[in-house]
């Protein structure tokens, strides 16, 4: 295992747990400590009079603590990772204490037990029955839903911003009601427009024709391609099952964490995983849901490399996957980065060309520099072919400081012509934004 | 992209009010257009859409990015400076997650010492701080180096890191960085500082004119009479009011000496004979003239007493005694600080004016009589400390703590060296007991000051009253903390 100490805070749930987590990162605090190839564990002294149980698998990075906290990692865990990040060399007891050993073979028994389940028989007749059901609950919202959007049409866009938020979340709710979640994110990303903004309309009406291929597409589905059609239902909001997409073979790589954005809406916090194969040369986005910190399954960080198995959504162009196996962290890996934003859009065109309602990608350029022209942001590569940087983008000064004005490799999300940095290579390491 | 903008302009009107028509799209997409227009399945808004989205699409997979050639790069300029360990740099964002601006305010000076820089990605976050910690600003500068320099220029609030000279800022510069030069000035160059203010005095507004000759109090000489008596009749009352208070700190202006006229004739030591006419003794008589040049009152000497402990003369003369060089007396009475005040002592009556020496021993920064009036009295006064010499200002402190503490404080406070451990316990026993008022916020904001070596006494004291106890305990907990961060940076910069 080898992350560092800023990628270990970045397991972080919150900032206090950061700070905590620094606290117990010394060593006096620590009763035992040891390790081996399967995991990190020691027994950290708190205020009862038996110190506390913390263990970490770090094949997977999963952490469990007799501690009562509820955060995920708790404080014990992160102080743990942080020593160890600090002075590996301490940590010499290679021989797992019983606790240790046995919450060990509970994953490895557990792990089997999945495996033993997915074997057992489903009643394809009721689940056939049910899937139709739904369609027909989809097909209707999208009736409502794309005559609400021709009365926005007819009547003109002009007057949207001063429209009640209502307008906005009785369509949200009707979509949610339909069975359709995608549908309903894509409302409410509509109602999100920044009508303060200058050039609201395109943004508007973008998202407004988004929509609209994707309830066209499904109305035509028998005519499209198999993987296309598995695009449009999973814009709607259909699910994949997950054990029957892990049954699959996927593709196993060292893949860098590029970015980790956390956004967190009604207790419910999704975390975004930009990951680059860098031995496949592809992107993914691995997403993962937890509420009050529970439920997220594999602790990734930024500049963090796993050899892992990955398997991709099915989509005519893939991008979101899910971690099938997690074998070790990894730093060793080298980056193959685009020479200039021409190969970028070559690869984007190749990519609308057969997904049109897909969102921003994530590319890595090597040799990128920050510059300002008509007193805009711009990203240069050293052919002098510029793309926009992202409106408001909050690490502007970060990366200028970093980069003192120099090109730099760097990983950038976006489409057409407008990127935002999420991390570049300094001084032979990985750094996110 | 004006097949775009025509479609948003259709957009924004509505379909009902203007439909698509072939002029509106691209060469390319007129076929297209054609084949959607002839839908008649289909109404206007499906048509819409659907010719939208074929431009949508149109126009996201024919982007290309923008080729200008005439893009000028403008890198930071290369630093003369070798950057900090990266101990150090975790130890910097270590203070930076406490908040303790006294740590950050250490650990800058530490780095300055050592002519080294912060990593740069840490350069905004420093500079954002010293937005709002204006004492940081010069540190934060100089530890950024030539890149915070060059990065300022992207964000106005960063201005202050931008180099401007002494001269450019007191000639541009906004009230408060002109005052800081005319500081600066005035310790290294007090004729040039004088001279700066005199050409610029015309045009400043009588506010200003009010806060800069405030500034003059630092190095103050009698090279500064001459024009300060000249100010004396300007037309603003704050400005005539600071130009007094200035005059009244040089011994030989002319106030100064029309308050000495008064005294030198009030206050006088007479040979009294004693015992039968055998011996004699030495007795102060205090006793304003009979006619007191009436000016005096029309400078901030109050006539009339409203503290039963003083008369009305009592009260001039007390504040006489305050506004006057306490050296005068030495040649008056030819006789040392410490006879004069033990002259003063002998009698009850007299005592009350000791107080005052005091007051004119702070406000002529008498080193002398300050020594004395720290060693022979029982009474503490908070504004001599500063008058001693630095190993006695603790002695002094340590000796009158209780019942003093906040004014020590407030004195340890202003200090920039580690304080003694006797005066740190003394100081951390008091925050102990009054843990709302001493807490986490003050410690971020002093903990430097503290020595490293108290820790293990601070643990040990616990305050008098027993629900004060836990708190004391998490905040001594945090100092813990700080001064192991403390510590942690002078090993970084060892």
């Amino acid at each position: 295992m080898h992350l560092t100490e800023e990628q270990a805070l970045a397991l972080a749930p919150d900032e206090s747990s950061k700070k905590a987590g620094k606290d117990l990162s010394a060593q006096s605090k620590w009763v035992s400590k040891g390790m081996n190839d399967q995991a990190l564990w020691g027994e950290c002294q708190g205020s009862g009079s038996k110190p506390y149980q913390t263990q970490i698998d770090i094949t997977s990075i999963a952490f469990k603590c007799s501690c009562p906290s509820r955060k995920f990692p708790c404080k014990h865990g992160l102080g743990l990772l942080l020593l160890h990040a600090k002075q590996p060399g301490i940590f010499t007891d290679n021989e797992p204490p019983a606790w240790v050993a046995e919450w060990i073979g509970k994953r490895q028994v557990r792990d089997e037990k999945k495996a033993e389940k997915k074997d057992q028989p489903v009643d394809e007749a009721a689940q056939q029955k049910r899937q139709q059901a739904r369609d027909q609950s989809v097909e209707d919202g999208m009736e409502e839903l794309l005559l609400w959007m021709k009365d926005i049409i007819r009547n003109g866009i002009l007057n949207i911003p001063g429209k009640e938020e209502t307008f906005f979340t009785s369509m949200t709710k009707r979509m949610v009601d339909a069975k359709a979640p995608g549908l309903a994110g894509m409302v409410k990303a509509l109602s999100n427009t920044n009508f303060y903004k200058e050039g609201w309309q395109s943004i508007f009406t973008d998202q407004l024709v988004r929509i609209y291929m994707v309830i066209s597409g499904f109305k035509h589905k028998s005519g499209l391609p198999n993987l296309l059609e598995d695009d449009i239902r999973s814009a709607i909001g259909f699910t994949t099952n997950q054990d029957t997409l892990k049954e699959q073979q996927g593709i196993t790589d060292t893949w860098l964490v590029l970015s980790k954005q956390t956004t967190e809406e009604d207790n419910l916090t999704t975390e975004r995983n930009w990951l680059y194969g860098t031995q496949t040369n592809s992107y993914a986005l691995v997403l993962q849901f937890s509420v009050r910190g529970q439920g997220i399954t594999f602790s990734l960080t930024a500049g963090m490399a796993i050899e892992a198995e990955l398997i991709f959504y099915p989509s005519i162009a893939p991008l979101r996957a899910i971690i099938k196996r997690q074998v070790t962290t990894n730093p060793v890996y080298s980056i193959n980065g685009m020479s200039d934003w021409k190969q970028v859009s070559e690869a984007e065109a190749a990519i609308n060309s057969v997904l049109p309602f897909g969102l921003e990608r994530p590319y890595i350029m090597q040799q990128v520099n920050l510059v300002q022209h008509n007193k805009q942001w711009w990203l240069t590569d050293k052919e002098q072919r510029l793309v926009q940087l992202k409106d408001n983008y909050k690490n502007i000064y970060i990366l200028l400081s970093v980069s003192g004005g120099q090109p730099l490799d760097m990983a950038v999300l976006g489409k057409e012509n407008i990127y935002e940095p999420l991390g570049v290579w300094v001084n032979g390491g990985y750094m996110e934004l | 992209m004006q097949f775009w903008n025509n479609i948003i302009e259709h957009a924004m009107l509505g379909t009902g009010k203007k439909p698509l028509s072939t002029n509106d799209v691209e060469e390319a997409m007129v076929s297209v257009f054609e084949t959607i227009s002839a839908d008649v399945t289909a109404d206007n808004e499906d048509k819409f859409f659907h010719l939208a989205s074929v431009a949508f699409n149109y126009r996201q997979t024919g982007s290309l990015p923008q080729h200008i050639k005439d893009v000028q790069e403008f890198p930071a300029p290369a630093e003369l400076l070798s950057y900090c360990s990266t101990a150090a740099a975790n130890n910097l964002k270590d203070i930076l997650d406490t908040g303790s601006n006294g740590l950050l305010g250490f650990w800058l000076q530490q780095c300055f010492t050592k002519q080294q820089l912060v990593p740069p990605a840490l350069i905004p976050i420093l500079l954002n701080k010293a937005v709002q910690q204006k004492n940081l600003r010069h540190l934060v500068t100089a530890c950024c180096g030539n890149c915070g320099i060059w990065l300022s220029q992207f964000n106005k609030d960063w201005n202050f890191s931008t180099t401007l000279s002494n001269e450019e800022l007191w000639q541009t510069g906004n009230p408060e960085q002109r005052k800081q030069v005319l500081k600066q000035l005035r310790l290294s160059d007090a004729a040039k500082a004088m001279e700066w203010l005199q050409q610029t005095w015309p045009q400043e507004n009588a506010n200003t004119r009010a806060d800069l000759l405030k500034v003059l109090s630092v190095g103050i000489s009698d090279d500064d009479m001459a024009w300060l008596e000249t100010i004396k009749t300007d037309k603003s009352q704050k400005v005539k009011e600071e130009a007094l208070a200035l005059l009244k700190q040089l011994p030989s202006s002319a106030i100064v000496q029309q308050y000495w006229q008064v005294l030198h004739q009030a206050i006088n030591l007479k040979k009294e004979k004693t015992m039968l006419g055998l011996s004699s003794k030495m007795v102060l008589h205090i006793q304003l003239p009979e006619v007191v040049n009436e000016e005096i009152f029309k400078t901030g000497i109050d006539k009339l007493s409203n503290n039963k402990n003083f008369t009305d003369e009592e009260l001039t003369i007390y504040q006489l005694i305050a506004s006057v060089p306490p050296s005068l007396w030495q040649t008056h009475f030819n006789a040392s600080p410490k006879n004069i005040l033990q002259y003063f002592q002998k009698e009850e009556a007299h005592k009350k004016f000791i107080t005052a020496f005091a007051t004119a021993t702070v406000q002529f920064k008498d080193n002398v009589w300050g020594e004395v009036i720290a060693q022979s009295e029982e009474v503490f006064y908070a504004a001599i400390i500063t008058l001693l010499p630095k190993p006695q200002q603790e002695l002094y402190c340590n000796k009158f703590c209780k019942q003093n503490e906040a004014a020590i404080i407030d004195y340890a406070t202003k200090r920039t060296d580690e304080w003694g451990a006797e005066l740190a316990l003394n100081i951390t026993r008091y925050a102990a007991d009054n843990p709302y008022q001493y807490n986490r916020q003050f410690f971020n904001q002093h903990s430097h000051l503290l020595p490293a070596s108290i820790i293990p006494q601070l643990q040990n004291y616990q305050p008098k009253e027993e629900y004060y106890r836990t708190t004391w305990t998490n905040t001594s907990e945090y100092i813990e903390k700080l001064l192991a961060l403390k510590q942690q940076t002078q090993q970084a910069f060892s």
